[in-house]
């Protein structure tokens, strides 16, 4: 309950109004395409270094929690995925907002962000001690089970086929392979100077996610003028409320998620969202709707999305390791002035600490607040007519993937890869499984290398890979995903054969 | 065979085209050195070309949902629009600088899929006012906020 | 119009070789250091401060910003510094020593000590070996003793291949003469160091940074350091000579800017005289104290010589493998 005395620290004038600055700054840097949390949080480094160290960190803090809520804005409103935690809320917010339903999916991505983010700050704030001893339980072996566990999602994953769903996961798997091989250091498929670095993750969202969209958008050609305008539905906050109510299940599951996903050292959170997603498709009674503008989706990945900040920063501050790149950020904005973190963080700088931990919580509430005092002016960029809108998302795709890391190169993977997945989802591929591979292939790849490593030095390949209580566990989920994916393609081909008989 | 459909054609086209992909890079994965590092390539790319290969038999035989495909009328009201895409990112953008390759490729974009009559004057002001507009953000956003340096050549 | 004007006017200037009103006035914008590992890291993080002050009037007067460009221990950014990045003064690269060496020695990339000018050296990170806080070993022999009675059976985490901390394994090896099972980490000396935590791993090589970072969080014991002298931040700790492995400063990870071949002579004589006193700066120094990260300030002509110096030991080294 320690953190309860030094709430009063956030709220001095100087601390509250760079929390301000923080979360807005974090909405808008999140909203803009090809600026992922990490990179957000490592622009706002070099204005640290003028601050003290609790001030520092509370525009860190606050940074953090937002630019993750922020990447959803650009999920919803324009199908970008601002970085990899947002792919999920792409499949039903930007359906929602086409549907006119925009205020509603970014209320309840808001809701949904602050309830899931302070859930998860919660679990920093009272179990950390438990929860550290779990982060480390995940070696090689179980990351490896785990990376075959998101495989296993892919076919069921926003896909009409599970078969075409594999082999979109099978394209982003391979894709994730080009480039110089990150053990041995051997280039695999270099085709081109672009390709040196590998594929970014960021360059390739943007491009799979936001070209096949503009194209679309081309290939409705000039529409008539007084074509039907799309009519924005006002939605109050206490409906969203309300709604959010309604699915206390896709709440749950999205924060349970995330909050263990995010716990876990290299996952991070990049595929909290999209596992949780799927997981809620799997447990809802509407199944049929997902991916057609349910709000159940979206609530269960910002949830998860959210959840999964506070768990994240559980190996930093308490043993010093990083557990993401966005945390490994953060400890260099405690390196700075001289704080490490551990035990002496909590034993000697508790303020800092606690501050800095408030800062999110209250960080959480304040995004959740403007947020929704902004959703229903920005779901009016729905009305903004095709012919504009295919110019501003090609611009910002251009723009937002060479700033990932100052590269032409990275510009021209996003467009290749658009245009490829433009042709593509016509014959029902889509974009998310190739996504969940592309991130999936390279924690597979290394942490089956480095375990068999670890393996054929000591006790062999089937006891190190096979044994022991958390890798089976991994291996019953798997086989039970695989199952059950294999039932649903079962269940869907009686499904079109009835529809057959009827016509 | 003229009772196959032109979704249906196209599907198996492009069915064949990623089995092709599919096969090519098995064969790399599986004649590149060091073979150590291509391990893992060869796992994926063997499953890649199974499923490709199932994909492209079912597509053939039309046991599959074909998707939307594409329609001859869609293709050729996008074309242009590609054409212009393709030469902005991977020519113009680095060629004439970020920001003039952005504003001509804007203004002849929305131009030409903007609905608006092509005759009016009051629709050209509009379409240089959104070009002005987006153009300053853009630099605003990306050179003044975050300080990317993105390719200038000859002006800004 | 003016500055179309400036620029065709600048680039009748180079053309016809004068360099010389370029150099005057450089720099004329912002500068760009390639980090050729992640936002985080700890070269990242060394390098975002020694570059702090670059903006000031008494060091380049222009400020210095960071691109990551992260991969395959460095090979990424390194190749991309070598083959594509424009030799013109504006885009600097940050230098890892022994490991930009050790992989050109190796092969597989586009560049060699040859490919890059020096400019200054910023810090020397030693390479020690560290065991869990709960391990039985307790100093660097009874390592060597296990080692040499399981041979290949000590598994020892490292940020890579051909990196510091695998040129520090294979000289422990040559050394003693026994055989260890070194496991390279994807994810650096973080994901390194957590091996060794949760107990992964029998031992790791680690940074000395993150090292005593994580001493001081009581999560592992340093058994040995590999450098000629003890490090001031752990004066308590041998070096590996001391506790009885012959075992030099070649895994010395030593830090600092470089740029491309071919930028011009005029560009690379003013920042090598800059750069130095621009590392020097107090606040520069204070922030990485505070940090845990050792300083160790080098001139261009020091670097060139050191450059040489690791070309012709990693050589000999790296030959039988």
């Amino acid at each position: 309950m320690e953190f309860i005395f030094y709430f009063g620290d956030v709220f001095t004038p100087i601390n509250f109004g760079l929390l301000l600055i923080g979360t807005i700054g974090g909405l808008i840097l999140g909203a803009t395409p090809g600026l992922s949390p990490t990179m957000a949080v490592a622009l706002l480094i070099p204005f640290t270094f003028q601050l003290e160290a609790t001030q520092g960190l509370i525009l860190l803090g606050a940074a953090y929690t937002s630019t993750v809520a922020g990447g959803a804005v650009s999920a919803i409103l324009l199908k970008i995925p601002g970085a990899p935690a947002n792919i999920a809320t792409t499949l039903d917010g930007h359906t929602m907002a086409q549907n006119g339903q925009g205020t509603k999916a970014l209320q309840l991505s808001f809701l949904s962000s602050a309830i899931g983010g302070i859930f998860g700050v919660m679990l920093l704030i009272f179990l950390t001690p438990v929860l550290a001893k779990w982060a480390l339980a995940f070696g090689p072996s179980h990351l490896f089970w785990l990376a075959i566990l998101g495989v296993t999602v892919i076919g069921t994953l926003d896909s009409k086929s599970v078969v075409k769903g594999l082999l979109s996961g099978c394209i982003g798997l391979w894709l994730a392979t080009i480039g110089f091989d990150d053990i041995m250091g051997a280039q695999r498929f270099i085709f081109h100077d672009a390709l040196g670095g590998g594929i970014n993750i960021i360059a390739a969202l943007i491009g799979l996610f936001a070209i096949p969209q503009v194209i679309s958008m081309f290939a409705k050609g000039r529409q008539d003028e007084g074509a039907e305008v799309l009519e924005v539905q006002k939605h109050s906050i206490l409906d969203a409320f309300r709604e959010l109510l309604r699915f206390p299940r896709a709440m749950g599951i999205g924060m349970a998620t995330g909050s263990i996903i995010g716990l876990i050292p290299g996952v991070g959170g990049q595929i909290a969202g999209l596992v949780a997603y799927d997981q809620t498709k799997k447990f809802s009674p509407d199944t049929e709707k997902f991916g057609k503008g349910h709000p159940e989706g979206v609530i269960a990945a910002e949830a998860a999305n959210n959840a999964m900040v506070g768990p994240s920063l559980v190996p930093l501050l308490t043993l010093s390791i990083p557990g993401s790149p966005t945390a490994a950020v953060l400890l260099g904005g405690l390196l700075i002035h001289g704080i490490f973190p551990g035990s002496d963080l909590f034993d000697n700088h508790p303020d800092v600490a606690w501050t800095f931990i408030n800062s999110m919580l209250i960080g959480q509430v304040l995004m959740c607040l403007f947020g929704l005092y902004v959703a229903g002016l920005a779901a009016r960029v729905a009305q903004v007519p095709q012919s504009l809108m295919a110019a501003v998302v090609l611009g910002l795709a251009v723009f937002g993937s060479y700033s990932v890391q100052s590269s032409m190169g990275d510009v021209y993977v996003m467009a290749a890869l658009g245009i490829m997945m433009y042709f593509l989802e016509r014959f029902g591929f889509s974009a998310a499984p190739l996504v969940l591979g592309l991130i999936l292939g390279p924690i597979a790849e290394s942490n089956f290398i480095q375990g068999s490593m670890i393996a054929n030095a000591t006790d062999g390949m089937v006891p190190y890979f096979l044994t022991g209580g958390l890798n089976i566990f991994l291996i019953v989920v798997v086989v039970v995903s695989v199952a059950y994916s294999g039932w649903m393609e079962l269940r869907s081909r009686r499904f079109v054969s009835k529809e057959e008989l009827m016509v | 065979m003229s009772d196959i459909s032109l979704p249906r054609l196209q599907h198996i086209v492009a069915s064949a085209l990623v089995a092709l992909v599919g096969g090519w890079v098995t064969y790399l994965s599986y004649t590149q050195q060091p073979s150590e590092a291509f391990l893992f390539p060869r796992l994926i790319s063997t499953v890649f070309l199974v499923l490709a290969l199932w994909t492209f038999f079912k597509a053939c035989l039309g046991w599959t949902k074909v998707g939307v495909g594409i329609s001859g009328q869609a293709f050729l009201r996008m074309l242009p629009g590609l054409a212009i895409a393709v030469v902005y990112v991977f020519w113009a953008a680095k060629g004439l600088g970020f920001y003039t390759a952005t504003a001509i490729t804007f203004f002849i974009l929305f131009s030409l899929y903007d609905p608006a009559p092509h005759n009016a004057l009051r629709s050209w002001i509009k379409r240089i006012i959104g070009t002005a507009a987006f153009t300053a953000v853009m630099y605003a956003l990306f050179a003044v906020l975050l300080k990317v340096y993105t390719p200038r050549e000859i002006f800004f | 119009m003016k500055k179309l004007l400036a620029g065709a006017a600048l680039a009748v200037m180079t053309l016809t070789g004068g360099a010389v009103l370029a150099e005057e006035s450089y720099p004329e914008r912002p500068l760009m250091l390639m980090v050729s590992y992640g936002a985080g890291g700890a070269t990242d993080f060394q390098a975002r401060i020694v570059t702090m002050t670059s903006g000031n009037e008494d060091a380049l007067g222009m400020p210095i910003a960071i691109l990551n460009k992260p991969g395959a221990g460095g090979r990424v950014g390194w190749n991309w510094l070598a083959d594509q990045a424009d030799a013109d003064g504006y885009t600097l690269g940050a230098y890892n020593v022994p490991h930009f060496i050790a992989q050109s020695i190796k092969g597989g990339v586009s560049y060699g000590v040859d490919s890059f000018e020096p400019i200054a050296n910023w810090g020397a990170d030693p390479a020690v070996l560290v065991v869990g806080a709960d391990s039985e070993f307790n100093t660097l022999q009874d390592v060597v003793d296990f080692a040499t009675a399981n041979p290949g059976k000590l598994t020892t985490s490292g940020a890579g291949l051909f990196v510091g901390h695998h040129i520090a394994a294979l000289q422990m090896e040559k050394a003693g003469d026994f055989k260890m099972a070194y496991i390279p980490t994807k994810g650096g000396g973080a994901a390194a160091m957590k091996a060794v935590i949760a107990g992964e791993v029998l031992a790791g090589i680690n940074n000395l940074s993150d090292a005593f970072r994580a001493r001081e969080a009581g999560n592992v014991k340093i058994l040995a350091v590999a450098d000629l002298e003890r490090n001031e931040f752990l004066p308590d700790v041998p070096t590996m000579k001391e506790a009885g492995l012959d075992v030099d400063n070649a895994s010395v990870n030593f830090r600092g800017i470089m740029v491309p071949k071919g930028t011009p002579q005029p560009i690379i004589d003013k920042l090598a005289a800059t750069v130095p006193t621009m590392f020097e700066n107090g606040r520069v120094q204070g922030k990485m104290k505070a940090g845990g990260s050792p300083m160790h300030i080098m001139t261009r002509e020091e670097v060139l010589a050191m450059w040489q110096k690791r070309q012709e030991t990693l050589s000999e080294l790296l030959a039988g493998l």
